[in-house]
Parts: C-alpha cells; sequence; structure tokens
C-alpha cells in the first residue's frame, strides 16, 4: 500500500473536474491488523477502505443516508421501494443488465433499507472490482425512472408486504408496535409502507426522491477485501469523479417524540396456534452513552440458553417456547423490544408479571458478577463473527460510518461493552425498563 | 475417528464440530424425531453438571453450541473465543462420551418439541416445505418430518434415545472438525487428547429405498384461514449425488431458475411482479432428491402464477436452454464458488459433506472443472430425462376457498386434495 501523500498525488496527476479529485482524510487502525482508510472525492462522496486478503473476495456496499424517517405521511415505503427501483434500466444499461453482468461475474447484489439509511452491496470474487465501481457509480446517477418498472416494483413490494406483514403474525404485530409506541416521529410508520401508499406511488415521487437523496454527498463507499487500492480509487475517480456534487440534500426537522408517561396495551388476534407477547420500551439513541449497558442488560436478559429470562420462561416454569430481546439501533431514540412466544394454553399474565419481576430485580441487584463475564464474552463472540467475511466488515462499517459518523467505532463500543459495571446495568434497566415506558401488543389467537 | 482441521489465523476464534454419520433417516417407523431428541439431549450437558451450570460454563467461555440433525448426520457444532478452545473442548468431549440423559430434562424436552411442532404452524413456508416432501416423497423415508409428529414424540421414551445414543454415537464412530484460529499440530493434539479412540469404528452406511414419482399432476392445497398471499411449490424427483449427470443438471438448472437473471425469476417478478421471489433448486442424495420451484404469489393469481410455471417448465425441458444460457450459468457457478470457501468453517463443512454425506471428494476438489465440461447437449438431455413435467407435486398454503377452482383448472392436474394446515 502507498504511502497517501504519494498515492493521492499520483492519482491526482492530471485530473482537472474538481468533482474527481481526490483527498486523503486519514487512516486508522481496525482492530490488531487491518487498516481502515478514508478518502474523499471532490464532489463529497465519502470512500473507506479495508484491504484484508483472508479470501480472494472484494465487498463493496454503497450506504446512502436516506430511510423511512425521511418519508411524509401518505408516501411511506418510498425509500424501500426505491431500493427495488435501483436494479432497474439505467441510461448506459437496459433493463436486467445489472443482475446480469453481476451474476455473471459471480457476485451477490442486494440491498436494504430501515428507518435511517439505505444500502446495496455486492459481494464478489476480487477481479469483479472494476464492474462493481462502474455499475454502481451508473446507477446513483443515471436510473431510468419510466411507469412500466415503478409499476412492476410496486407489484412485487405489494407482495413482499404480503409476505412478511399481512401473512406474518410476528411482522404484524411489529408493525402495530411501532405505530402505537410513536405519536409524531417517522419510527411510527413502516418501513416497507402502508398498502395504500405503495399502491399510490408516482413516477414523479420517485424521481423527486431520486433527486433529493441519491447523490455522493449523501452516500459511503465501503470497499472490504482482497484488492488493489490504488486501481479501485482510480476507478472511483473515473465513474464518480463525473458526478455533481451541486444536488443538496434537504433535511427536514423531525418532530420531537414526546416522553411517554403510561402503558399502551393493545390487543391483536390473528390466526396463530399460540399466544404471543410482544413488548417495547422507549430505548436510548444507538449513540446514546446508556446503550452499552442496555445492550449488556439484553444479553443477560435474553442471550442465549443461560440467560435469566430463557431459563425461566422455557426451562423452569415452562411457560413460553422461546423469548428474544433486542434494542433497535436507531439514530433516534427507538425501541426494546422483547417477544414473549407463550406455550398452549400458559396465560400472558402470568408471564407478564415474570418479567416484570426479573426486571424489577435486575434493576435493583442488577446482574450476578458471571452473569455479566458471560454477557460479555458472548457479546465478543457475536462481534467476532459478524467479522468473519469481507461483507460482514463491510456492513458492519457501513453501518457505523452512517449511523456514528465513524466506520471504525465498531471497535469503541466493543470496547464500551467490556467496561460496563454491574451498576451501569442495574443503571440502565431501572431507567428505561419500568413499565409506564412501554407500549404491550397482546397477540391473542383467532378462532379459524 | 477422523480429524479435520482448517487453519486460518484472521480472527481468535475457533469452530469445533462433531459429526455422527446418523440422522433421521435412522429414525424407525412411527418413532420420527427420534435422532433430533437425542441430538438435543445430549445437547442439555454431561452427567455432573446440572443443565443450568453447563450453560453457564459455555457462555463464560465465550462459546456457543446447537445441534443439527439431517437426514444422514448429527452435527454438534460450537464456536468459541480461541483462548477458551482448550476448556470448551473438555467439556465437549464430555458431553459425547458422558451425556447426562436426565429423565426430567427429557421430559422437558420432549414438551418443548411438541410446542415447537405446534408454533411451526404460524409458519407457511415451512407448512408447504413439509407438506411438499410428503407429496412427493409419499411413504419413502425422505418424507420423513425430521422433528417427528406429536404422535411419532409421544412413542420415543428415553430408552429409545439411549439405544439411538449408544447405536450411533457411543461407539466413537464421528468426525471432529477443527476450523480457525489454531494450528494444524495444536488442533490434532488438543483433540487426541480429549477424544482419544481406541478403535476406528465406520458407522454402516444405511440403506434407502429407490424414490418413486407418482404419476400425474397432483394439486395440494394447505388450507389456511386470512392468507394474502400464498406459498407455492411445483417439484419432481430431481437427481442423485452419484448420478452421472448430476453437474449437467446443475447447469441447466442455474439457467433456468437459480439466478435472478433466469427465465424463472425475469418471467415471474420482473415481468409481472408476482412474486418476491421465484427460484428452482435441485437437491440431491444416495437416491433421487426433489427438484422443485418456489414462489410466493398474492391469492388472487396464484393459479396463474402456477399455470406459467407449468409452462416455463415444459419450455424448459421440451426446448432446453440457450448456448448463452449454459455458459452465463457456468461463469455464476464457477465465479461465486470462492463464497463456498471463504470463512474456515464454511471450507471444513464442505470436507465433513464429503466423509458424511457420500459426496465425492472430486466434486468438491474439481467443482469448476465439472462445471465448465458440461456440454449444452449434456445439460439439455439431463434436464429431460430427469425432470418430469407430467409427474408433478403441486402444493399451495392458501386460504383453500379463495384459490381452489383455479388450482383443478390447471392443465394436466388428475387429483386436488384440501388439507387443514393444523391437521398435525
Amino acid at each position: 500500500m502507498a504511502t497517501s501523500e504519494v498515492l493521492i498525488e499520483r492519482l491526482n496527476r492530471g485530473v482537472r473536474k474538481r468533482n474527481a479529485r481526490l483527498t486523503f482524510v486519514r487512516d486508522v487502525a481496525f482492530g490488531d491488523a487491518l487498516r481502515l482508510r478514508r478518502f474523499r472525492l471532490g464532489n463529497g462522496l465519502t470512500v473507506l477502505t479495508l484491504i484484508d486478503r483472508s479470501a480472494p473476495t472484494v465487498s463493496y456496499h454503497s450506504w446512502f443516508r436516506v430511510g423511512s424517517r425521511h418519508e411524509r405521511p401518505g408516501k411511506t415505503g418510498l425509500a424501500h421501494l426505491f431500493e427495488h427501483l435501483m436494479f432497474n434500466a439505467t441510461r448506459n444499461r437496459a433493463p436486467g443488465d445489472f443482475d446480469r453482468l453481476m451474476e455473471g461475474a459471480g457476485a451477490e447484489a442486494n440491498a436494504a433499507t430501515w428507518t435511517d439509511w439505505t444500502y446495496y452491496y455486492e459481494n464478489a470474487p476480487r477481479d469483479a472490482l472494476a464492474l462493481l465501481i462502474e455499475l454502481e457509480a451508473d446507477r446513483m446517477a443515471n436510473l431510468v425512472l419510466r411507469a412500466p418498472q415503478v409499476s412492476s416494483e410496486k407489484e412485487v413490494v405489494a407482495n413482499e408486504r404480503k409476505l412478511r406483514v399481512d401473512d406474518d403474525v410476528e411482522g404484524k404485530a411489529l408493525e402495530l408496535l411501532y405505530e402505537k409506541a410513536f405519536v409524531r416521529h417517522p419510527y411510527r410508520w413502516p418501513t416497507i409502507g402502508s398498502m395504500d401508499d405503495i399502491r399510490g406511488f408516482t413516477v414523479k415521487d420517485c424521481r423527486e426522491f431520486y433527486r433529493t437523496h441519491y447523490a455522493p454527498s449523501n452516500a459511503t463507499i465501503v470497499i472490504a477485501g482482497d484488492f488493489n487500492e490504488s486501481r479501485a480509487l482510480s476507478q472511483i475517480q473515473k465513474h464518480y469523479g463525473g458526478l455533481s456534487a451541486a444536488r443538496r440534500v434537504e433535511r427536514r426537522r423531525l418532530s420531537k417524540e414526546p416522553p411517554q408517561r403510561a402503558e399502551r396495551v393493545f390487543q391483536l388476534p390473528a390466526p396463530t396456534p399460540t399466544e404471543k407477547l410482544l413488548l417495547g420500551y422507549r430505548a436510548p439513541s444507538f449513540l446514546d452513552p446508556d446503550t452499552p449497558a442496555l445492550v449488556v442488560a439484553n444479553e443477560v436478559l435474553f442471550g442465549g440458553q443461560s440467560s435469566r429470562l430463557h431459563r425461566l420462561f422455557c426451562l423452569d416454569e415452562e411457560l413460553a417456547l422461546s423469548v428474544r430481546g433486542s434494542i433497535s439501533p436507531f439514530v433516534d431514540t427507538g425501541l426494546y423490544e422483547m417477544w414473549i412466544l407463550l406455550r398452549e394454553g400458559k396465560k400472558k399474565a402470568d408471564a407478564l408479571a415474570l418479567l416484570d419481576r426479573e426486571i424489577r430485580r435486575i434493576g435493583s441487584e442488577g446482574p450476578t458478577p458471571l452473569e455479566l463475564e458471560k454477557a460479555i464474552c458472548q457479546l465478543e463472540l457475536s462481534f467476532l463473527h459478524s467479522m468473519e467475511t469481507a461483507g460482514g466488515k463491510a456492513e458492519q462499517i457501513g453501518f457505523y460510518e452512517t449511523v456514528a459518523n465513524d466506520g471504525a467505532a465498531v471497535f469503541e463500543r466493543l470496547d464500551a461493552y467490556g467496561r460496563v459495571s454491574v451498576r451501569d446495568v442495574k443503571q440502565a434497566v431501572a431507567k428505561y425498563l419500568r413499565p409506564s415506558r412501554r407500549t404491550r401488543v397482546e397477540i391473542r389467537q383467532r378462532a379459524s | 475417528m477422523s480429524i479435520l482441521v482448517e487453519s486460518s489465523d484472521v480472527l481468535p476464534l475457533v469452530d469445533v464440530e462433531i459429526a455422527f454419520a446418523a440422522g433421521s433417516l435412522q429414525d424407525p417407523a412411527g418413532r420420527e424425531g427420534l435422532a433430533l431428541l437425542t441430538g438435543h439431549l445430549v445437547r442439555r450437558g454431561p452427567r455432573g453438571l446440572s443443565q443450568q451450570r453447563f450453560e453457564d460454563r459455555l457462555a463464560s467461555l465465550g462459546a456457543r453450541v446447537s445441534v443439527q440433525v439431517s437426514m444422514r448426520s448429527t452435527r454438534i457444532r460450537a464456536t468459541v473465543l480461541r483462548r477458551n478452545l482448550e476448556p470448551l473442548l473438555g467439556l465437549l468431549a464430555d458431553l459425547v462420551w458422558r451425556p447426562a440423559f436426565r429423565a426430567s430434562d427429557f421430559a422437558k424436552l420432549k414438551r418443548q418439541a411438541r410446542a415447537a411442532l405446534l408454533a411451526r404452524l404460524d409458519d407457511d413456508q415451512s407448512l408447504a416445505a413439509r407438506c411438499f416432501r410428503e407429496a412427493l416423497f409419499g411413504e419413502h423415508p425422505y418424507a420423513r418430518a425430521q422433528s417427528g409428529t406429536a404422535e411419532s414424540l409421544a412413542r420415543i421414551g428415553l430408552q429409545q434415545v439411549e439405544g439411538f445414543y449408544g447405536r450411533n454415537i457411543a461407539k466413537g464412530a464421528f468426525l471432529v472438525g477443527v476450523a480457525g484460529d489454531v494450528t494444524d499440530t495444536e488442533a490434532r493434539a488438543l483433540v487426541s487428547s480429549y477424544f482419544p479412540s481406541s478403535t476406528r469404528h465406520k458407522q454402516k452406511d444405511s440403506i434407502v429405498p429407490t424414490t418413486k414419482t407418482r404419476p400425474g399432476r397432483h394439486v395440494i392445497i394447505v388450507d389456511k384461514p386470512e392468507r394474502a398471499q400464498t406459498q407455492l411449490l411445483i417439484g419432481t424427483l430431481g437427481s442423485r449425488t452419484r448420478d452421472r449427470n448430476l453437474f449437467p443438471l446443475l447447469v441447466s438448472n442455474t439457467a433456468f431458475g437459480g439466478t435472478f437473471s433466469g427465465p424463472l425469476m425475469q418471467e415471474i417478478r420482473a415481468v409481472r411482479g408476482w412474486s418476491y421471489s421465484a427460484y428452482s433448486r435441485l437437491l440431491h442424495a444416495k437416491q433421487r432428491e426433489a427438484w422443485y420451484m418456489t414462489t410466493a404469489p398474492a391469492s388472487e393469481y396464484s393459479a396463474d402464477c402456477a399455470a406459467l410455471q407449468l409452462d416455463l417448465l415444459e419450455r424448459w425441458v421440451d426446448r432446453g436452454i440457450k448456448k448463452a444460457q449454459l455458459s452465463f450459468a457456468q461463469r455464476y457457478l464457477i465465479n461465486s464458488h470462492c463464497f463456498d470457501r471463504d470463512t474456515p468453517s464454511k471450507r471444513l463443512e464442505s470436507r465433513l459433506d464429503v466423509e458424511l454425506l457420500g459426496i465425492p471428494r472430486g466434486y468438491v476438489e474439481k467443482y469448476d472443472e465439472l462445471v465448465a465440461r458440461v456440454s449444452l447437449q449434456d445439460a439439455n438431455e439431463a434436464t429431460r430425462t430427469r425432470i418430469s413435467t407430467r409427474n408433478l407435486s403441486i402444493v399451495v398454503v392458501a386460504t383453500a376457498n379463495e384459490v381452489a377452482g383455479a388450482f383443478e383448472s390447471l392443465p394436466g392436474v388428475k387429483s386436488l386434495e384440501v388439507v387443514p394446515f393444523d391437521r398435525g
């Protein structure tokens, strides 16, 4: 790897367009053995590179700071629909070319959309990198948005919604939970959108969305794996350097979510063989200093077969088939979701009483030292697993860059887990897991 | 006992796998679910440690252990922080050689297994998959539900579990695989010290009867209320692992429905938007396994989607694929093959498959060559020989009264049966 000054000097030699000129920003350690290097193109595009020659593969991620929070009521699901549309024709490529070229090269291409971001990725053999750069740059600026493509993708998304929400009891319950837990914040509507909104999108909506959010200055490119950095950056200059920096991404001020002062309870009848409880406690944002302690608390409560609630609910009392919990990794205040899948004939009230008792106990006594040790070891294990492939590393970097403005912050988060004390867990549980902060969805059986 | 090692110092992680060549095919008729129950009961811990203490020990090592049972193998899979490999091996050795088999754990496990069967009724994809295998394989052991049924689980006692363990595990007829941050020498020394094997007992390969197709096209509707969308599986028998035409069929199937760019996905999703996904899959085993197409269209056009799939299937089998499709599928399979071996655990998995499932070593070592060697004639002949357009099982999870009439009218349908989704 060339020194940054030499590399930049060489890459910018003869480059006249300001947008195509590269700047080296910084180089930071990424774990013990790797370096994460940050570059910026003249048009505002951030490029992060991580060379890792452990496998002959490369992962190319394009993260955009746009998600369902940037939508408006009546237009929910547009960010997600757009993710689908991005696989269609461009001014330079016919319909189907993108997938055909990617698959022919052995690349797996896909994308994901959530509340705060959308990302597109390819995991490919290392020799395919030039193709990935060319095709991704092309669709960032040259997407063709016409009625036939929009109409067909609307139908696909409507089907996806039926799959993930309408016919899925857990999907339906989650949608209800977020709708009721938030009264103002856009987190209240589903990322996939309402069926009416999906059906109602126009080509004009899509074009406007594209112009507003798909710009180099709103994107981060992450390249991880076995590749030649100099060649990759040169390709980036060539294909992204012509894109204009002129488009400004508008940022709306979001309404602040008022504090929740009392529990909200909702019933969801469904054709399901067993009853379920879904709870959502108002949780801190991903970057809040309390979040690591709450993540450790979640591991103590729900992490695997030795966890406190698994043992109580599934083994000792046999109230539930499974229990699980997770904290939404959102930019703003999200939810700490807890699921209890009851066994046949067991009562929701008993499950809730047991849950409340244990939460109170951990809030007053904290976890035992053994529980804390287990939780931190398990979080370390999960972290290492997430880093096994080039794609896993790129995803972590892209997420932390987009949400925390620092692609290497994933290691800081792991260190933060290691510093969490019994007292921190106790305080976080006592502060956040109060019944008055939660919304509860009770899924009950509806006779067929 | 054999030891397989895949070293890599990229991350301070090690995977350990203890694999037995015995799975649900060894379940006696009427006691389906025995192999899975045995695996899960072993997983509850060794003698001398309560389940809770065993779980605590694992978790504080930064380890996780799971058990996977397939038709032909049972695999205890563990993953651990590198610094704790040795204590984990000690725990695993105890688990394998001295499982506790406590009656109280067994009773709880059976109740849990029955609860899991009930909970699975929520999952339409799994309902469709299970019903499809029953429809395709009938009375053949390939139709058996690995998790068993409420009735078969009730017939299994602790004695049967101990018997299964004694016949298939206790004799030491297993493989130990280690992948990750450990050298070959170190791994072998550690495994040998915790798993000393006095005899090299080889598990007898089970006899599996030939699979047969049921003549005609048969529709089974798994009736579930309030379905906005359907889960649709259409298929027939596919290939044996050792079939001469396995690779030609693999390439041909990839061209037809193995990628996003294939005609199946293009016609159903890209052109019509009828289903979020549309793929075809080719499985292989000792006897002919399944080949099937899977889609998830809305109820209102589910039968239209099925009709289109049948038409695409006939075109594929009768006319074959084109030269350009063949080379595209070959490029895709060869170029993407690096993702079957980009981590030490994946490399270990494929070596274990060779040892346990009777997959010829050449399939792994010469994969690219075997794919590249397939000619257009081979691919199309394999498709015509192996994929029947006449004998098909068509399974759809749907609200029956919304789709039954339309499915009955599909071309060539010989029978239509409606079964309740919660029939047990």
